[in-house]
């Protein structure tokens, strides 16, 4: 029996290992930090009035509660009880968020990082078993190919926290072979800058928050604009530290691997279609934002015949947007196919 | 399109692989053939290895043999004969401690490995073996390397060596050699699929002559990429990685962080403990050739291993245990 459309509520859903985003068919748009926290004991569970926190919010009271991030280099961190909690925890916060009505019936499309697809679909399925009643899982970059309705000659890369995903669209659905996976990502440049900084200031003391926060603000590619003065407590004295080299080469240690798998996979595009491929990519997730990163990659483009690389307009919102375009296309009779 | 996508998440919740569609280009037939090259290739004798400034001409067959391995085994549609997904343990359960280091020198004996300007891999492997033993066991860890001078030792003597000595963690210490003379840095593998063709290459390279058979592989590869071990293996790999950077950018300012990459070296695969292999420097880079003349530079990538063991092992509750224990524990 097919049900009135509206008595469905559409979501589609972006599970990152930095935020998460939900794009609804009601209309509604957001997007939190991938944190879940739990009060670690009685006091804070009294301080903070909640069962669980969740994004910013978690982050914010982090001293009192048990926090985690779930996802960690595009993986559920498998074996771990709690952190699949924290992801059923994390997909029915942003269901709430969306704000269904009780009698709708909520079928959503969570797109993850390509790795995850790879390596722990079946783990991927049950952590999200139950949060909504259907429920069907893709790569993230596929999200965002279809979203965009880039699904032939093109190349997604996704450059998200814990992975970079780079897909190419043949005009169908894409096979291992299409699509690659790198650790150097988000999380990897905040690695690096914290051994930058180290070796810069011994005495400093700052945190990954802090490190993660300056890129997030300062991040850039190619010559540096001026300088980037951050406060950071040396030995306890608030000091201002110019740390635009740091910025810099943490920044562009990402480019060489994204370069090196960019190359290679459009060598592998029939021939015929490569110069097409080339013209079509689209840089996707946080590091798209990353000031002349694009315009690095339509250099190294340049050795190989040139080529236009594009960022997508709205990275927060591209891949959940791209999960509810599926979500809308796909005909009832697949959802009854998928329950939740 | 989108009946792939619900086709597979179908296949996902019925327990079955996905069937997934694969083009048969001539690439596909390449890596059929390569895999028939590959049997072969195996069970010839092991002949000496190529003496350019590059590595041994890559076995581009084990790589493309092996990348198809992991699929052996839990491919095929039938989900009656599909095994349980395995669930991966929290190693943190078991809080063991980590002693016995086994350090494993690239190449040797008539496997040169990377030449170039009178430098031998196989010599710069062993000697920088050597000084990380004596760094760890000067910090009470018990320490056994897979070969104790210029010997020709096939990977898969390297791995039962290891196995029979039955170590608590393997690095493998190789150096670099990179198409792209103006690259250099480090970068330390775990086992996993490798991430790009490069990798492929190098894995190929650096498998030549393993002594396993094709069979032998996918018995080794099944189950492993969801066991215990591959989970340590990337921290290990995390902490070794970290350390080489972090230490060898104040000698080789131009160094670059290569990270942490996958890639199905035999020597990550046969072994039963947390292994990892390192390629320390480039010596195809004319810096980091000159860099690695100097006995002091090859001391600091020594210390930097060793350092990256003892962070490992300390994260494991190991220094408490090796206290308790004392010195000479085995």
């Amino acid at each position: 029996m097919t049900k009135e459309k509206s008595s469905v509520l559409h979501l589609g859903i972006d599970l990152g290992t930095s935020r998460s985003s939900v794009s609804a068919s009601n209309g509604q748009h957001h997007v939190v930090e991938s944190y879940v926290g739990w009060p670690v004991d009685m006091v804070a569970r009294k301080l903070i009035k909640k069962s669980v926190l969740f994004g910013h919010d978690a982050l914010e009271a982090r001293p009192m509660l048990d926090l985690h991030r779930p996802l960690e280099r595009g993986l559920i961190k498998e074996g771990s009880q709690k952190d699949e909690q924290a992801v059923r925890e994390l997909l029915q916060h942003l269901i709430s968020l969306a704000n269904p009505e009780g009698n709708q019936k909520v079928c959503a499309v969570i797109g993850v990082p390509a790795e995850a697809m790879r390596v722990s679909r079946q783990h991927l399925r049950n952590a999200v078993k139950g949060v909504a009643d259907s429920l069907m899982i893709v790569s993230e970059p596929f999200a965002v190919a279809y979203g965009m309705d880039a699904l032939l000659h093109t190349m997604i890369i996704d450059i998200g926290a814990g992975t970079t995903d780079f897909c190419v669209m043949n005009g169908r659905y894409p096979t291992d072979e299409d699509q690659r996976t790198l650790t150097n990502a988000g999380d990897s440049v905040d690695e690096q800058l914290v051994t930058l900084l180290r070796a810069k200031l011994p005495d400093a003391q700052f945190s990954i928050h802090m490190v993660r926060a300056w890129k997030e603000k300062f991040s850039f590619v190619g010559e540096p604009k001026g300088k980037v003065d951050v406060t950071v407590p040396v030995n306890g004295k608030p000091t201002v530290v110019d740390i635009a080299p740091e910025i810099q080469r943490a920044c562009e240690s990402l480019l060489p691997p994204i370069v090196e798998t960019m190359l290679d996979l459009i060598s592998r595009v029939e021939p015929e279609y490569q110069e097409s491929v080339r013209h079509n990519i689209i840089l996707a997730g946080g590091g798209s934002q990353i000031p002349n990163f694009a315009a690095a990659l339509e250099t190294a483009l340049g050795e190989i015949g040139g080529g236009r690389v594009k960022a997508v307009d709205d990275p927060l919102f591209a891949g959940s947007n791209g999960s509810l375009a599926i979500a809308a296309d796909a005909p009832e009779s697949d959802w009854e196919k998928l329950p939740g | 399109m989108l009946h792939d996508a619900v086709e597979e998440n179908v296949a996902t919740i019925t327990g079955a692989v996905p069937r997934r569609r694969r083009r048969v280009s001539g690439r596909m037939w390449f890596g059929l053939a390569a895999v028939a090259a590959l049997v072969f290739f195996l069970v010839r004798p092991q002949g000496p290895a190529a003496t350019g400034p590059a590595r041994p001409n890559p076995a581009i067959e084990m790589a493309a043999a092996m990348a198809e391995a992991p699929r052996v085994g839990t491919g095929g549609g039938n989900a009656a004969l599909q095994p349980p997904v395995p669930h991966v343990i929290d190693p943190t359960i078991f809080r063991l401690a980590v002693r016995k280091i086994v350090l494993d020198p690239g190449h040797g004996g008539t496997d040169p490995g990377a030449m170039t300007g009178g430098l031998r891999e196989k010599e710069i492997t062993l000697d920088i073996a050597e000084r990380v033993a004596a760094v760890l066991a000067a910090q009470d860890f018990v320490v056994v390397l897979t070969r104790e001078g210029d010997e020709t030792r096939s990977l898969q003597q390297r791995v039962d060596a290891a196995n029979t000595a039955k170590g608590d963690v393997l690095v493998s210490i190789h150096v670099n050699s990179i198409p792209t003379e103006e690259r250099r840095g480090v970068e330390t593998y775990y086992l996993g699929a490798a991430s790009d063709s490069r990798i492929e290459r190098l894995a190929g390279a650096e498998n030549s002559g393993s002594g396993y058979s094709l069979a032998d592989f996918r018995h080794l590869l099944e189950g492993v990429y969801a066991d215990v071990r591959h989970e340590e293996s990337r921290r290990l790999a995390q902490a070794v990685q970290g350390r080489l950077f972090s230490a060898l950018m104040h000698a080789n300012p131009q160094i670059e962080d290569r990270g942490v990459k996958q890639a199905p070296f035999v020597v990550l695969v046969g072994t039963e403990m947390p292994s990892v292999l390192a390629e320390v420097a480039c010596l195809s880079n004319k810096e980091d050739t000159l860099l690695l003349k100097q006995d002091s530079y090859r001391q600091q990538i020594a210390e930097a291993l060793a350092a990256g063991v003892r962070g490992y092992a300390a994260a494991r509750g190991a220094v408490t245990t090796l206290a308790r224990r004392g010195a000479g524990a085995n």
